[in-house]
């Protein structure tokens, strides 16, 4: 079993260093989310003038400032945009008979998942923490904002940012790992994660503050995965403010969020991979 | 001499009401080269997809290397090897990577691996170009690589799914040799569907010829030709000439006469001996010849005389045989 883990996790990684577009995918993803939008789109330069600089930090529970906020939500937004292709291979090793060949081969099915889930989830995870290093580099460019961290951030708190990053990689690398299982066109396939994408963003805290929200939108807010991972990031970032919860919490959710997905991901694989 | 192939009364409908296989019944023996010959969509790859576990039968049973392939489909996968088609190597890795990733699949350690990657490589003349990207590969390397992949496990039974489909006459002859050679030298049982009689001819110990999902014959290439009773005379008048089959069928020798339009088909033992005689017969007749040949028979004929059909008519992909130019006689 664990050979052929290693061997499936081998063959993902061949695969994605030959392809020198999804290389440059990660890097290019984070800065120019961060360039573009976190410098054009800052609610510190709606305020009216003459306000002070701080008005929003009631809002952003802690965050010195709304760049610093959203640079700590991108670790969420980021993750799940590079997750969004994790069913890709499944979808063409299937369209290109690799699918049917690993299949009479005696690897056990769930290797044969695991592998592919646990590459795709670790490499989803990597543009999250670029996207904080990013922010942080751009705090010593002359005419950029950039990403201020109020303190020294523990051990403790660097692991919990680790985990929340991973869990929530990993539950969305299962999600669209199902949807490729589970689907046969390219064209369904991507109308669904590009469907999904936009939704999920918009329920979670990533750009807007939960205490903006309405009522209603404010309770899915509250269990976006996204904002649960999210939460994690900024309660160790910045001076806890206002949060409900510790990470512990979040986490715990982020844990149940992931074992849901995964296990609904590993019926679709084992549905797909077995013969019909 | 044990059977490593069982099947018996195969049957596979799709959901939706597609039956792909309607009744598949056969034997293979250990070591034994076995053709499985019929027109495109009469059912091979489905049948090959039952016995390497991908599909689950609908109907029947089948028994692989010892194995009921429906209740031990693990067991079974342990001993197969499989070469689909159509090339399934990962283009962007290069053929060693390939056969690496194949033989981690196979939970065979690295160390094992490394000796028997080296001597696959070396058999099928791939070690020159172990080390570049598959896509680079030529049609024939890819083959060989497939072949490679699927006896990466030292299989008991290796199946092969139309192997040769689009390599030019001279892959297939060093294609076949490859195959010769892995049943001489490691005694692997060889389950091979090809639409191509020549190869089924040549390179078959037994075979079964199916048509529309069911077996129509099963024996040596030598015994199911003999079933067709010696030699043919094909006889072909020009277009206006009467209707000669009585004076055909009174040269002595001659077995029977089937006409289609001005063609004649006569059956006989030994017809060279019998050709003079056939001319001689025709002018008094009056009729106009326009060939004569002598036939040996060929598995295209036992797939005639098996299934009323020319073997041909089902392998063009378009339905457009009726207007198409082809040998008179050949369209029933």
């Amino acid at each position: 079993m664990w050979r052929e883990f290693v061997t499936v996790f081998r063959r993902e990684y061949l695969k994605w260093v030959r392809v020198p577009i999804w290389v440059s995918a990660y890097f290019v993803i984070p800065f120019v989310y961060l360039i573009l939008f976190g410098q054009a789109f800052n609610l510190d330069k709606l305020l009216p003038v003459g306000a002070p600089a701080d008005s929003l930090r009631p809002a952003l529970l802690g965050a010195p400032d709304y760049f610093s906020y959203f640079t700590a939500g991108m670790v969420g937004f980021v993750i799940l945009t590079s997750a969004l292709y994790a069913g890709t291979g499944v979808l063409f090793d299937k369209q290109l008979g690799i699918q049917s060949r690993m299949s009479a081969m005696p690897a056990p099915r769930t290797a044969l998942f695991a592998g592919t889930l646990v590459f795709r989830s670790v490499m989803a995870v990597f543009p999250a923490f670029l996207a904080i290093a990013f922010g942080l580099a751009f705090a010593h460019v002359p005419g950029l904002v950039g990403l201020t961290v109020s303190g020294p951030v523990s051990a403790v708190g660097v692991f919990e940012i680790v985990l929340a990053a991973f869990l929530l990689s990993i539950m969305f690398t299962a999600l669209f790992l199902a949807f490729g299982y589970a689907l046969d066109k390219n064209e369904a396939y991507f109308g669904i994660t590009s469907l999904l994408n936009l939704p999920i963003l918009i329920t979670s805290n990533v750009m807007f503050p939960q205490a903006t929200m309405p009522g209603w939108l404010q309770a899915v807010a509250a269990y976006n995965p996204v904002s649960l991972a999210v939460n994690v990031v900024r309660e160790n970032l910045f001076a806890t403010e206002g949060y409900p919860y510790g990470p512990a919490v979040y986490l715990l959710g982020l844990a149940a969020w992931a074992a849901l997905l995964i296990a609904l991901a590993l019926l679709v694989a084992a549905r797909e991979l077995r013969a019909h | 001499m044990h059977e490593t192939i069982v099947a018996e009364s195969l049957g596979k409908q799709f959901p939706g009401g597609v039956e792909a296989v309607r009744d598949v019944s056969f034997t293979v023996a250990s070591s034994e080269i076995y053709g499985f010959l019929g027109p495109n969509g009469a059912g091979k790859t489905t049948t090959t997809s039952i016995l390497t576990t991908l599909l689950r039968p609908t109907r029947g049973r089948a028994e692989v290397a010892g194995f009921d392939v429906s209740d031990r489909p693990e067991a079974v996968r342990r001993r197969i090897g499989l070469v689909f088609q159509k090339s399934t190597a990962d283009g962007d890795l290069t053929g060693r990577e390939n056969l690496e990733i194949a033989a981690g699949l196979c939970g065979i350690s690295r160390i094992d691996a490394r000796p028997r990657i080296r001597d696959l490589l070396e058999r099928m003349d791939l070690t020159n170009v172990a080390d570049r990207l598959v896509r680079t590969y030529s049609g024939g390397m890819q083959r060989r690589l497939e072949v490679a992949v699927g006896t990466i496990q030292e299989p008991e039974v290796l199946f092969l799914d139309e192997p040769t489909l689009g390599l030019d006459p001279q892959g297939r002859a060093g294609f076949w040799k490859y195959i010769r050679d892995l049943r001489a030298d490691d005694h692997v049982t060889i389950f091979l569907s090809t639409h191509y009689l020549d190869e089924a001819d040549q390179l078959c110990d037994r075979l079964s010829v199916i048509d529309r999902g069911a077996v129509v014959a099963s024996g040596t290439p030598g015994e199911l030709k003999e079933r067709i009773g010696g030699d043919t005379v094909e006889v072909t008048t020009a277009g206006d000439s009467a209707d000669i089959s009585g004076a055909l069928a009174a040269v002595p020798g001659i077995l029977s006469v089937t006409r289609t339009g001005r063609f004649y088909r006569l059956k006989c033992q030994k017809g060279e001996t019998l050709v003079a005689k056939v001319a001689l017969a025709i002018p008094p007749t009056g009729a106009e010849v326009l060939s004569l040949v002598v036939r040996k028979p060929s598995l295209d004929d036992v797939f005639l005389e098996m299934t009323g059909r020319a073997y041909r008519e089902d392998e063009e992909p378009n339905g457009s045989r009726n207007d198409r130019p082809h040998p008179p006689g050949r369209d029933g």
